[in-house]
């Protein structure tokens, strides 16, 4: 049977001509034609199929005679084809049938005596091989081989044959003589055999990593990317570690790591050549790969919580920015700056030798300047030009030091303190004053140079004719030509430079200070360059100050500010503030009078060489920079009109004014005392400067100059804030409001868009912003809101309820007491004339009784119904007697007015019953009655010690009368108690019956 | 240079929504002052009012920028975020992505960040999810819309997509011309 595949043939033949034609090679069993048409159904091609029945041979010829022959217009082409599908199918499945049914014929053929063995044994009642209740040993009945065995189990009885030698021999097994070896191994009887592949026992859990690698599925391996991005170093002492980590699959940070130390080693290698650093650097490498490691083992990716806060990078100079070698350089430097902090201060001394030196000299020099300044007014312009190069090398780095210094403490010297210094450092000055002359860089390189080594390095590299340029920029734009430069008049120097920077007015306080102290430093020491002494000046601004002016003045520096800051915003001053302020005026104060007594000193050694006025000399240095004091030719006139333009200028002024203050005291001894003080009241702070409207002031004041005819007041103030006010807060108004309007709307937008979010006011997120330490709050009286840390001493002791009470008792008493006392004593007079005839001894105990009962009645009573106040006295009154239900009834009031007889007619009772009434209203009304009882009882809650009650008590229990007596009065009262009981009954009944006919 | 009509502020709040959610009163409701958001050139600018006021003085085709571009709405009116936005989305940022050194630079030349790249996530991102991308030195890097879940994000192989860019600082060098 062969498929072939017919193709060429035209569109007309149908399968009766293909079976003819092939017909002729052999049996054709099939012909199955097929068409192709393309999307109008014109056929394109016409194949088919044909399963024939065929002998090689005539295949071999039917393909040589047919393929490739033309037939009604096509060529055929003829191939053996595979199988067909269906046709393949089916055989298959009949082969597979074929097969079951072998099988089954075999199973059926093997199946055949035990199906029938099986038959049998169930009709002989054996279910699967068990016979229940059958004693082993038993024959099956109609089953001669099988014997049923132990635990009822049916068992054949086997013949063996045993072949031994030639012989062979027959051994018959009866497994019921053995039955006793058979044992039970599955009690259950079911069958529990594990396949051995199952034979290991299997953990269960969950998914998870952990109960995976409990049962000993372990992630596969993945062999870790080698990193593409990163270049590969040449430093093959790090190699293998960094191969290792990279296995690691390193985190973050060890990519991180690795990055930032490259650079930083071939910057160390290139530019910092010093072993330490290098060292250092490799240290650092070590551990950051120990850190790594360890990171490396846990989970690569980190997830952090919403509130993960990015730490702020933003604070320094230096940008952070994703390098860990800046953070390594910080790290070090932080470490290195203990170290570093003592080589300024050694190389300083060099300059502080000098310093002292100069303060020798002091006393010529305050005569010198007058004298010398004036001819050396045209200075030669290198010494000039290198002083000035020194400074603004200085200047330029300011920021960076700054900058670089403000994490570093501050150092506090004292002039005795570098004095020491310097005497202990005097020979290691040479080698610092070698470093020294180098000034520090500019500020390009504010990265490296965080060491003073650092930055003496990088200096060393830098060219130095650039310098001068630049600093020549700066003096065109800040400073005035300086005056020539004299080691002796430095410190004049500095005074000068102190009062220029005054009369310049320029804002900024710290800027003036700092520059005013390099000057100074830089000034005093003639050979040494200054860059040392900046580095130091820089930590401690106040140090210049100490090193160039004598300590009077350094004091005036540092201490003369607070107060007129306090002065400044009177507002902002807080109790401790003012305690520190105070302290350091009288500090201040101190620090005067000290300068004073030196003033009065060198003013006596002054004296005769104060005679050429020096009014020439000062007029030209001030001449030289200040164009608004021309016409000022008095000298002392010039300061002062120079300090009242400083006074009145802004108040960041003042400390600078404060230190010329102190300044030209030394020096301007001509000046007399009294001058000296007005100048002090010169620098107050006037009061119509003050504020925002001052500012104004101020500033229409500054644009007349220091004119006396134009200068103002508060009363300009007035008129000129309210104008303009009024039209910038309409037209304001306005715009706000359209501002205002626009933001509503888009929080309202942006409501919408969020769904339930509040509206907002604009100060909550300021609040939550806020951060307040609590430790560092200080209680202040001024403040509104610390009011709320007051405690309020209120005396509410008492409860409102209490109090209330209190009132009500306050105000019933007088008119309700009247009433009830005469009510009360006219029923109790009755009682008092009883107990008089037979007991006098009782008086007190009644009269006390009386009272108690007075009060008991006023509790009782509400204080709404006075009109009945009567019928309820008696009413209570009668409740004691009869049942305490009784009182909710008080509404029968004839019921009641018989009633109040009753008591009248026995006094035994009464005072009794009272006893135990006002007991009873003492409990229940506890609270008002403890308030109403006397202090006394409030120990034994109703009795007092010495109570004659107690002693009465008991006589009333016992009899105080004759038998005979108390028994006639007793038979009497009995039948006046009878009649008056039949009365009432009489009466109740009457009254019953005549209720339902009414 | 007008104000943003109801639309435009609900499509911007929209998708400024996606990266700081409701954080977004606080740069509408600003105790240090009154801010606003304007359009000019189809650009939304944000600044603050003394800016607006100043910024009235030119003329509309002389302005090019005011205050800080936070995006520019296409033609289609939707909001497209630009990384100038970043300084005020920044640290409002309710999801964040830090990316480690390596793949840093890859993100700064526009390309989206693996997971290879991946060095920490926010928890509970969600999927397209807005999220500021931070360099490991949390110096915020750009903007990026979450591919997949944190969950996700743990599982799935290195080299899969985990954040997609939206907006990174490279572009202040990239699109130099174009970002005002």
């Amino acid at each position: 049977m062969r498929r072939l595949f017919v193709g060429g043939l035209s569109h007309a033949v149908t399968q009766k001509e293909l079976k003819d034609r092939f017909g002729k090679f052999g049996d054709v069993v099939d012909v199955e034609l097929r068409t192709r048409r393309d999307e109008e159904g014109v056929p394109y091609k016409t194949f088919g199929y044909i399963n024939i029945s065929i002998t090689d041979a005539d295949l071999k010829r039917c393909l040589t005679v047919l393929n490739k022959s033309k037939w009604k217009g096509g060529t055929l082409q003829i191939e053996t084809a595979k199988e067909s599908f269906l046709h393949r199918l089916a055989q298959e499945r009949r082969a597979a049938a074929a097969a079951a049914a072998d099988q089954d014929l075999q199973d059926a053929a093997a199946d055949g005596g035990k199906q029938n063995l099986l038959d049998s044994l169930s009709k002989a009642g054996i279910n699967n091989f068990t016979m229940k209740a059958a004693v082993p040993g038993t024959e099956v009945p109609g089953h001669k081989d099988w014997v049923v065995s132990k635990f009822g189990r049916v068992l054949p009885v086997l013949q063996l044959r045993c072949q031994r030698g030639n012989r062979a021999r027959m051994l018959k097994y009866d497994p019921s003589k053995y039955s006793h070896n058979i044992r039970k191994l599955d009690r259950d009887g079911a069958d529990r055999s594990t396949p051995v592949s199952q034979l290991t026992w299997q953990v269960e859990g969950g998914d998870d990593d952990i109960s995976r690698k409990r049962r000993g599925e372990f992630p596969s391996y993945e062999p870790r990317r080698p990193k593409k991005s990163r270049p590969h170093g040449a430093d093959t002492g790090k190699a293998p570690d960094r191969r290792r980590s990279d296995q690691n699959n390193s985190s973050d940070h060890f990519g991180s790591k690795q990055f930032s130390i490259r650079p930083t080693r071939t910057d160390a290698l290139g530019d910092l050549d010093s072993d330490e650093e290098i060292c250092r650097l490799m240290a650092a490498q070590d551990s950051s790969h120990h850190a790594l490691q360890q990171e490396a083992e846990e989970s690569p990716l980190e997830v952090v919580g919403q509130e993960y806060s990015v730490k702020s990078r933003r604070g320094g100079e230096e940008d952070e920015y994703d390098s860990a070698d800046t953070d390594e350089l910080f790290e070090s430097r932080r470490n290195l700056s203990p170290l570093t902090n003592e080589k300024p201060k050694r190389r300083s001394q060099s300059g502080e030798e000098e310093v002292k030196a100069d303060l020798s000299f002091k006393e010529d020099s305050g005569l010198e300047k007058k004298r010398v300044l004036p001819v050396l007014q045209p200075s030669d312009e290198e010494e000039e030009e290198e002083e000035e190069e020194e400074e603004s090398a200085g200047s330029s780095s300011d920021s960076e030091y700054e900058a670089m210094f403000s994490n570093v403490t501050r150092l506090e010297l004292s002039l005795e303190d570098l004095q020491r210094l310097a005497e202990e450092d005097s020979e290691a000055g040479g080698g610092s004053e070698g470093d020294s002359s180098l000034a520090p860089g500019p500020a390009e390189r504010p990265l490296k140079g965080t060491s003073p080594e650092e930055i003496l390095a990088a200096i060393l590299e830098e060219s130095d004719d650039d310098r001068p340029r630049k600093r020549k920029r700066r003096k065109g734009v800040s400073l005035p030509p300086l005056p020539a430069f004299q080691g002796t008049r430095s410190l004049q120097e500095a005074d000068d430079q102190l009062r220029r920077e005054e009369e310049e007015g320029g804002g900024d306080e710290r800027e003036g200070r700092i520059t005013e102290g390099e000057r100074a430093a830089a000034l005093s020491p003639q050979e040494s360059s200054s860059s040392s002494e900046e580095e130091e000046e820089e930590r401690t601004t106040e140090e210049p100050a100490a090193e160039a002016l004598p300590p009077s003045q350094i004091f005036s520096v540092e201490a003369a500010p607070p107060p007129p800051r306090r002065k400044l915003n009177p507002e902002e001053e807080e109790e401790l503030q003012r305690k520190a302020n105070l302290r350091r005026l009288s500090a201040v104060q101190q620090r005067q009078r000290e300068a004073e007594e030196q003033k009065k000193l060198i003013q006596g050694a002054l004296v005769n060489l104060d005679a050429p006025p020096p009014k020439a000399g000062k007029r030209i240095v001030f001449n030289s920079d200040d164009d608004e004091d021309d016409e000022e030719e008095d000298q002392s006139s010039n300061i002062q009109s120079v300090e009242e333009a400083t006074g009145s200028r802004a108040a960041a002024n003042q400390r600078a004014a404060k230190d010329k203050l102190s300044g030209p005291q030394l020096f301007d001894s001509s000046e007399d005392e009294d001058g000296a003080e007005e100048e002090e009241n010169r620098f107050d702070l006037r009061p119509q400067f003050e504020g925002q409207a001052g500012q104004k002031l101020m500033a229409l004041q500054h644009r007349f100059g220091t004119d006396e005819r134009f200068r103002m007041d508060e009363r300009f103030l007035e008129e000129e804030e309210e104008e303009p006010d009024e039209e910038a807060k309409s037209s304001l108004a306005v715009e706000d409001e359209a501002l205002e309007e626009e933001k509503k709307k888009s929080l309202s937008i942006l409501q919408n868009l969020l769904g339930s979010s509040k509206h907002p006011s604009s100060k909550t997120p300021l609040k939550a912003a806020k951060f307040r330490d609590v430790s560092t709050l200080h209680y202040d009286p001024s403040k509104q809101e610390h009011a709320a840390f007051e405690t309020k001493t209120i005396p509410t002791t008492e409860s409102k309820a209490a109090r209330r009470k209190k009132r009500e008792e306050a105000q019933k008493l007088p008119e309700v007491s009247s009433d009830i006392f005469y009510e009360v004593s006219s029923d109790l007079k009755a009682v008092f004339g009883q107990t008089k005839e037979e007991l006098p001894e009782e008086d007190e105990n009644t009269w006390d009784q009386v009272e108690e009962e007075e009060d008991g009645g006023e509790e009782e009573e509400p204080p709404d119904h006075p009109p009945t106040t009567k019928e309820e006295s008696s009413g209570f009154k009668f409740s004691f007697f009869e049942v305490d239900g009784e009182t909710s009834s008080r509404e029968t009031t004839e019921y009641k007015v018989e009633n109040i007889q009753a008591p009248k007619v026995s006094w035994h009772q009464d005072p009794r019953f009272h006893d135990s009434s006002s007991e009873e209203e003492q409990e229940s009304q506890s609270s008002e009655a403890k308030a109403e009882e006397p202090p006394s009882t409030v120990d034994l809650f109703f009795f007092y010690s010495g109570d004659s009650r107690l002693k009465d008590g008991p006589t009333s229990f016992c009899r105080s009368g004759q038998l005979e007596e108390q028994r006639e009065d007793w038979e009497e009262r009995r039948t006046m108690l009878r009649r008056e009981v039949r009365k009432k009954h009489k009466d109740a009944r009457r009254k019953l019956r005549a209720a339902p006919k009414s | 240079m007008r104000p943003l009509t109801d639309e435009e502020t609900k499509a911007m709040f929209e998708k400024l929504s996606k990266y700081i959610g409701e954080n977004i009163k606080l740069l509408v409701d600003r105790p240090d002052g009154t801010y606003c958001f304007r359009l000019h050139h189809d650009r939304v600018y944000y600044m603050s009012e003394k800016i607006l006021k100043l910024a009235t003085n030119f003329s509309r085709d002389k302005l090019i920028s005011v205050g800080t571009c936070f995006g520019k709405f296409t033609k289609t009116q939707k909001f497209r975020l630009h990384i100038t936005a970043l300084d005020f989305l920044a640290p409002y940022a309710k999801f964040k992505v830090w990316v480690k050194p390596g793949a840093e630079q890859s993100f700064l030349y526009g390309n989206h960040v693996l997971k290879s790249g991946l060095g920490r996530i926010t928890e509970n991102t969600m999927q397209y999810q807005g999220v500021v991308v931070y360099s490991m030195a949390d110096v915020p890097l750009g903007f990026g819309v979450a591919a997949k879940t944190t969950q996700e994000c743990r599982r799935v192989d290195p080299l899969s997509i985990v954040v997609f860019h939206q907006a990174d600082v490279g572009e202040f060098i990239r699109n130099e011309d174009t970002l005002t």
